[in-house]
């Protein structure tokens, strides 16, 4: 090992040490540190990956499905090494490395699971060469205007181009990502059937209009959300791409997800103990994934079933029998998404919905209007109470007040501590928590301590 | 309360509905239902066969570049018929992309120059850096000052001619970041860098264009008071941070 890798490591560790010592999920700082030291900290250590790297990016479901997946690997007996979540810039990515690494050289693991983000995908696929590029979707972020994800998919598509031996696990139903299926030399898609949901094509975004490839009119015979769907471009003839994995007849309750899907030329049944269909696709991702390692489909589905959910994405809690869920929201997709989980849950609710503006949740608030609250002012909800809270507490609860919602329902307490401590002392059968990333960490703290539990 | 019904046009909302913008159509319509004042909201889509002169509120949008390329293409097919509305007095929101538009010209980074609809007097000038951020912009209605809040987030840097702004920037950086004014007032024409719900957090705007459409209507422009608590609580979160009293 060469002396400036040797010390890189080192510091890194030293760092990553200090800073657990302070306390902190500094997840990046150790990485940054050994970069500095050695820029070729990350090239090295990510060549010890001696059965694959595999790299997932996209705007939502990134963490999900890159935990599923190795989580897979880690089932099936392999060694992993696995980024933190969020940490998925380029020095979050060299911090899961030199955490995990030994100084000794001739030490290696099987696999490296890494969640990429979108922006910093060309910077990261320089350093850490992937056997397998996995693009859950894309969709417009609260940080994304005029045209800026239009901008990020042609990096990530000149990125890709360079290379040549990546296989990709695309996303067939998302437009924006299935166009990436020319460049590699081994393609396959997931996909969801068309099901039973109920189907509002006014929530289709801009990105459903026009066919990424030509600009023509894209035309669609369903939607599952956004642009996600069964489309087809009337002047290209670019179309939904079969999917080598697929689900059918999907079906969501309160506490799980389920599906039919054919691996191997079987029919098996993947069951998730989660809400939610966006979750259906992560977990088709990991498994088009994984059967491009070769896993047996009865330990993926095994994994997927025994699947816990990150902090924050629908997590599950419960006071005094009653359940209360927290969910991270980022963008209108993501949030439509939570909204239909309440929608379609049954009982009566308390719901609360914490909105930062740091750097990482998007200073630009502005997303909040593009997100269908309307539907929160539908009588039959039975939703008691809307309680608003985080830095932009206040515009929460004008955004909910125009949508139609009683103002008498709607309350506003900016610190987290407290409106959480409303939340668990609520009158609903159960309360749903939904907050942007900085609003997350702090809403989950005050929930473990104040609950009965997970 | 009022027999009059107002119209609201929203151009091109297929085409430009991101960034929060739909956010300002609500506000208005609300705070019009909210008194008993009937609102009707026409979505206008490209090529759509319309008269400007029917509406009492027109709102324009911002989009990406292909958008934009539409939507000034179906509004230079129009441009009489605008004109005619603005001159008459039809009250207007214009926001970034849709500011620009009516401006004299945009000039690229390249020297390209892309011409406006040439209504309003003022050209827009790409800028090397973003101009982005909260901003606070001092904004004259009839009586007071009132104090604004909301977000820009543009390229273009766009000077006024013989045009008056819509108000002076407070804090960030308004029309080019070194003139101190922010977007442009032509009659009843108001343009603004100021994208996503700038109408439903500063309830003291809203009112005063929907007054004004009601009295160009010829009706009493007087509005019942409504409770504004989280409206001004949601205003005040912003210019307390932006130190603005």
């Amino acid at each position: 090992m060469p002396f400036r890798l040797c010390a890189a490591v080192w510091a890194g560790k030293t760092v990553a040490a200090l800073s657990r010592m302070l306390g902190h999920r500094g997840s990046s700082l150790p990485g940054h540190v050994a970069l500095r030291i050695y820029p070729g900290t990350l090239r090295a250590l990510a060549r010890r990956a001696k059965k694959g790297v595999i790299l997932v990016t996209g705007t939502n479901g990134k963490t999900t499905t890159n935990n599923m997946i190795a989580q897979m690997l880690s089932d099936a007996g392999h060694s992993v090494i696995i980024n933190r979540e969020g940490a998925n810039m380029l020095p979050g990515i060299a911090t899961a490395f030199v955490r995990s690494a030994g100084v000794n050289p001739a030490y290696s693991f099987d696999y490296a699971v890494l969640e990429v983000d979108e922006a910093s995908f060309p910077r990261v696929v320089e350093q850490v060469n992937p056997d397998v590029v996995v693009v859950t979707n894309f969709f417009r972020d609260q940080l994304d205007r005029y045209g800026e994800l239009d901008q990020t998919i042609s990096f990530i598509r000149d990125a890709l181009r360079k290379l040549p031996k990546t296989r990709l696990v695309l996303n067939g139903d998302d437009p924006l990502v299935a166009q990436l299926g020319r460049i590699g030399p081994e393609t396959t898609y997931f996909g969801l059937a068309p099901h039973g949901r109920v189907l509002d094509t006014s929530g289709a975004s801009r990105e459903a209009r026009f066919c990424p490839l030509c600009g023509t009119d894209l035309h669609y015979s369903f939607y599952h959300y956004s642009q996600l769907g069964l489309y087809e471009c009337t002047g290209c003839g670019f179309e939904r791409p079969e999917p080598a994995v697929q689900g059918w007849e999907a079906v969501s309750s309160v506490d799980e997800t389920t599906c039919r899907v054919v691996l191997d030329g079987r029919d098996f049944r993947l069951n998730l103990p989660t809400q939610g269909f966006y979750n259906l696709y992560n977990a088709l991702a990991a498994l088009c994934a994984g059967s491009g390692l070769r896993l047996e489909p009865e330990t993926m589905l095994k994994s997927l079933y025994h699947y816990k959910p990150e902090i924050g994405r629908l997590q599950h809690f419960r006071h005094r029998g009653r359940p209360l869920y927290l969910n991270l929201v980022k963008n209108p997709a993501g949030f439509n998404e939570s909204l239909a989980i309440l929608l379609a849950a049954r009982g009566s609710k308390d719901l609360y919905i914490a909105i930062n503006d740091n750097a990482a949740d998007g200073r630009d608030i502005s997303w909040l209007w593009d997100v269908d609250v309307e539907l929160l002012a539908e009588p039959d909800l039975e939703i008691n109470r809307f309680l608003c809270s985080g830095e932009r507490a206040a515009e929460m609860a004008v955004r909910l007040k125009y949508a139609g919602v009683s103002a008498r329902k709607i309350g506003v307490e900016p610190r987290v501590q407290d409106a959480v401590g409303e939340m668990v002392r609520g009158g609903g059968d159960a309360a749903y928590l939904l907050a942007t990333y900085t609003a997350l960490w702090p809403t989950e703290k005050a929930l473990s301590t104040m609950s009965d539990g997970k | 309360m009022t027999d009059v019904m107002l119209t609201v046009y929203h151009l091109y909302p297929d085409l430009l509905n991101l960034y929060g913008d739909r956010g300002n159509i609500i506000a208005f319509r609300r705070r019009c239902e909210w008194r008993g004042i009937a609102v009707q909201v026409r979505e206008i889509n490209l090529g759509e066969r319309i008269d400007f002169t029917d509406a009492d509120f027109l709102f324009l949008g911002g989009g990406s570049d292909r958008e934009q390329d539409l939507m000034a293409e179906d509004l230079s097919s129009r441009r009489a018929n605008l004109r005619d509305a603005f001159e008459d007095g039809m009250v207007t929101l214009a926001i970034c992309g849709g500011y620009q538009l009516l401006g004299r010209y945009y000039r690229s980074l390249s020297g390209r120059v892309i011409p406006g609809l040439d209504l309003l007097d003022f050209y827009t000038q790409a800028g090397t850096t973003r101009l982005i951020g909260n901003v606070a912009v001092g904004i004259s209605v009839p009586g007071r000052i009132v104090h604004v809040s909301g977000f820009e987030n543009h390229s273009g840097q766009t000077f006024l001619g013989e045009i008056k702004p819509f108000g002076r920037v407070l804090s960030g950086h308004g029309n080019n970041g070194a003139d101190g004014t922010e977007g442009a007032r032509y009659k009843n024409v108001f343009c603004s860098y100021m994208h996503g719900p700038l109408l439903p957090k500063n309830p003291a705007l809203t009112d005063y264009f929907i007054r004004l459409a009601l009295e160009r209507r010829g009706r009493d422009g007087f509005l019942a008071p409504l409770d504004d608590g989280f409206e001004d609580a949601a205003n005040q979160v912003m210019l307390s941070r932006l130190k603005i009293l």
